[in-house]
């Protein structure tokens, strides 16, 4: 369903993303990991075809992301880490528009605003203007806007920043339904306990590179069943020589 | 519904919740329409007046008038093209929701004329307010009756689209050769050395000749080149003409400029669309990647150590973070440039006074000229101050909670923020004094007086600013130009020309009592300076009253927002 290939974004001379070669398949939850500036972020706004790649081609269910952007991007929804939201739009509006930009057709559109503000519990915000939700609240009505259009591949960065408990519990929910209805999900997280719990296979990038891919246990085989859980496999895989301690001791 | 019409969407809902679910009270919005409807009638007002005396000139009248409307028109052009320039730079490049549209399934062309009618919208808009009133002042005094009006209606559209559709090509181009964030910069910067030309080449190439025939070899001569557009290429040009036809009843040639006028206005656009399909999406994605390297420059943190050392240190990390942050930003530093543009044009505006040619004795008219020039000086001022210490709360943007947070007193914040305006304000309005009283050759009394006076109202025009900007902040702003131009911002000019107005008018007795003096007897006594002591003891108390009062009242709203 998402298919990168030999993917490479250089600022100047720094290669954000260097050379990535990736294949998720349908109805599949990808989790993408790697330490801050690592490349998960440049690496989705390629995909999404919002920045320009340097190098290589993405496909969302074989269509070019360059050569084929409308219908790539008619049957893929994008969560950014730091969503926009018109503050001056009530909910609904908003929603209304985001399903517009989609050609979602009228009658379906209203019916679907409805079900996902029903499912997000935004149905009592529904007709307040965006200014007075809660940051969890706008997050919320971005996945709404996200699902519109009942997007084949949902690619999402960073989602559960600033959710409570419940809010990233019904987000998980929400993800695992969709891939087991056939959607892909590909997932860009901090959060190790998310990928671990909700992700069938893990990438991890590091400086631009994907340094390991694969199922859960398939990670762990990489550092040779050293470590019991993802995230010691995590640090041992991206850690950088010689420099934690001294940042340790420091502190 | 247009992929267009879609696009323009969220601009018109925000519009209609702004105005019908916006938390601003409708007492305020009436105040700020009662503000907006008299600057609209007193333009009008103004400008008919003016005409109705051009009307006067026989034979020379309408030229004039043609005149006028060709700079005004001209100014209007020149104003759009760099307005739509730095609009579009936003609307396409920079606006927070193009990601949002960009993930879309968004036709390039719908997106491309979408922006192109946001752009020509905010920047045109203002343009389109204020040239309602010149045109409606044309036509009341030279006729022109309904087809006048028909006119404007069709070609001010036409109009206005050229230089947005010239704002977009460019800027298509411009962010294509290099990173967008630093085009911002560089728009600055043309825009304002453009505007410092055109201002300077207006000032000195004396308008105030064109009311004196005689320096030209003879009437014919002058009246035909009042009567020529001095550019005949550019759209301004082809629209005083259209409209010249219909108010001074010329033969010109209306079809022609009106197809001049639609086919440019047709064709730019869709040059610009073309121009978008080929470079917008390499220009889009370069936007997001600029990055600015920044020199450090050691003798100036070394300097502003120093020159801040006496105050405590809180107030002084407070001053420090102020002067970087503003000597960092373009937009707000490179305003200096303007100001000291405006600082020559005044002065020069002094030396070239034709005071000898008065009917009135030359010592006398100076005092007059000089008393006037404290009002006019003060007003300078207090529009510094709006454009400078009026923000200077509201610049605290979203950062204000780590003050409110630290253990500093908001009375602390406000007197740091009061001292670092009232500084650079102070030499500036000294300045100001002291160069134009010596071109004016004021006698000794009248400079004292003139310098202590404005000395006093410096610290009523900061207070106001600093006061005001605190009572009504905006740490949500997207442009720091847009704090000035507040409601706040307006309510601060109209006190801070109430308070120079009152201490202009009490220091004016004391200068009416010398001045009446000199001129009868020829000299002053000694003993007789002491006139100018009770008024001055008053402009001080009114200004400890003003600077007091004004602070309270901001300290109490900051206060009041921890509520």
């Amino acid at each position: 369903m998402i298919q990168i290939h030999n993917l490479t974004k250089c600022y100047g001379k720094l290669a954000a993303v260097d050379n990535l070669n990736l294949q998720v398949a349908r109805g599949e939850i990808f989790g993408f990991l790697g330490p801050n500036g690592a490349g998960k972020t440049t690496t989705i706004r390629c995909m999404m075809g919002i920045l320009k790649a340097t190098a290589g081609k993405v496909l969302l269910d074989g269509h070019d992301v360059v050569g084929a952007a409308q219908q790539a991007k008619a049957i893929s929804g994008f969560i950014p880490d730091r969503p926009f939201i018109y503050e001056k739009l009530s909910g609904s509006e908003f929603l209304n528009f985001v399903g517009k930009l989609h050609r979602v057709d009228a009658a379906r559109l209203s019916k679907r605003i409805a079900e996902l503000l029903e499912h997000l519990e935004l149905t009592p915000w529904q007709d307040e203007l965006v200014e007075s939700y809660s940051h969890g609240m706008k997050q919320r009505l971005v996945v709404c806007g996200a699902l519109i259009h009942e997007p084949r591949i949902l690619v999402v960065d960073e989602p559960m920043v600033g959710m409570d408990p419940k809010g990233a519990r019904t987000l998980k929910d929400l993800f695992c339904a969709l891939a087991a209805g056939g959607t892909t999900v590909f997932l860009s997280t901090h959060s190790i306990s998310v990928a671990e719990e909700i992700c069938h296979r893990i990438g991890i990038i590091r400086k631009g590179r994907l340094i390991s891919c694969g199922t859960m246990s398939e990670i762990h085989a990489q550092t040779d069943g050293r470590n019991g859980n993802l995230e010691s496999a995590f640090l041992e895989l991206t850690r950088e020589q010689d420099l934690a301690v001294p940042a340790a001791q420091a502190l | 519904m247009s992929s267009v019409a879609l696009l323009l969407s969220p601009l018109w809902l925000t519009w209609k919740n702004s105005f019908l679910r916006g938390a601003r009270p409708w007492t305020r919005r009436l105040s700020l329409a009662l503000l907006a409807g008299m600057f609209w009638f007193g333009t009008y007002l103004v400008l008919r007046r003016v005409l109705r005396y051009f009307e006067t000139v026989h034979e020379l009248g309408p030229a004039l008038a043609y005149q006028l409307l060709l700079i005004i028109l001209l100014t209007f052009l020149s104003m759009l093209l760099f307005s739509n320039l730095v609009a579009a730079l936003s609307t396409y490049f920079l606006a927070r929701d193009l990601e949002l549209i960009h993930a879309a399934p968004v036709a390039p062309n719908g997106f491309f004329f979408a922006r192109l009618i946001a752009t020509t919208i905010n920047s045109s808009w203002m343009v389109l307010f204020f040239s309602l009133p010149i045109f409606a002042a044309y036509g009341s005094v030279f006729g022109g009756g309904i087809r006048l009006y028909l006119w404007v209606a069709i070609l001010l559209p036409l109009f206005l689209l050229i230089p947005a559709a010239v704002g977009a090509l460019v800027t298509h181009l411009l962010v294509y050769a290099m990173p967008a964030k630093r085009i911002r910069d560089l728009l600055f910067f043309i825009g304002l050395f453009a505007f410092l030309i055109m201002y300077f080449l207006f000032r000195f190439s004396q308008p105030e000749r064109l009311v004196q025939p005689e320096s030209f070899g003879n009437f014919m001569q002058f009246l035909s080149a009042m009567e020529t557009p001095s550019s005949p290429y550019l759209p301004s040009s082809w629209l005083a003409e259209i409209l010249a036809g219909t108010l001074f009843k010329r033969d010109t040639e209306p079809g022609f400029f009106f197809a001049l006028l639609a086919s440019y206005a047709m064709f730019l656009p869709l040059a610009a669309s073309w121009c978008s399909s080929a470079v917008y999406l390499d220009g889009w994605s370069k936007a997001q990647e600029s990055r600015q390297e920044r020199r450090k420059l050691v003798w100036l943190d070394r300097l502003l150590d120093f020159l801040t050392r006496p105050f405590p240190a809180i107030t002084r990390a407070v001053m420090l973070k102020d002067i970087k942050t503003f000597l960092r930003d373009t937009t707000q530093w490179s305003q200096l440039f303007l100001l000291a543009a405006l600082i020559v044009v005044y002065l020069y505006n002094f030396k070239v006074l034709p005071l000898d040619r008065s009917p009135m004795p030359a010592g006398t008219l100076r005092t007059v000229v000089a008393f006037a020039n404290l009002g006019l000086a003060g007003f300078v001022l207090s529009a510094i101050a709006i454009r400078f210490a009026f923000p200077a709360v509201s610049l605290e943007g979203k950062a204000f909670w780590l003050l409110q947070t630290a253990p500093i007193s908001l009375r602390a914040l406000l007197w740091s923020k009061f001292w670092l305006n009232f500084v650079p304000l102070f030499f500036l309005g000294e300045l100001l004094i002291f160069c134009s009283n010596l071109l004016l050759k004021v006698p000794g009394w009248m400079m004292t007086l003139s310098l202590i006076t404005m000395f006093l109202m410096t610290f009523g025009i900061v207070a106001i600013g600093i006061g005001l900007g605190a009572l009504y902040p905006n740490f949500n702003y997207e442009n720091a130009a847009e704090i000035p131009t507040s409601f706040g911002g307006a309510v601060c000019m109209i006190f801070s020309i109430g308070f120079i107005g009152i201490a202009v008018m009490i220091v004016a007795w004391p200068i009416y009592t010398l001045a009446l003096r000199a001129f009868q007897r020829g000299r002053i006594f000694l003993p007789e300076y002491s006139v100018i002591a009770p008024p001055l003891l008053i402009v001080l108390a009114l200004t400890v009253v003003t600077v007091a009062v004004a602070l309270r009242v901001g300290i109490k709203h900051l206060e009041r927002l921890k509520d």
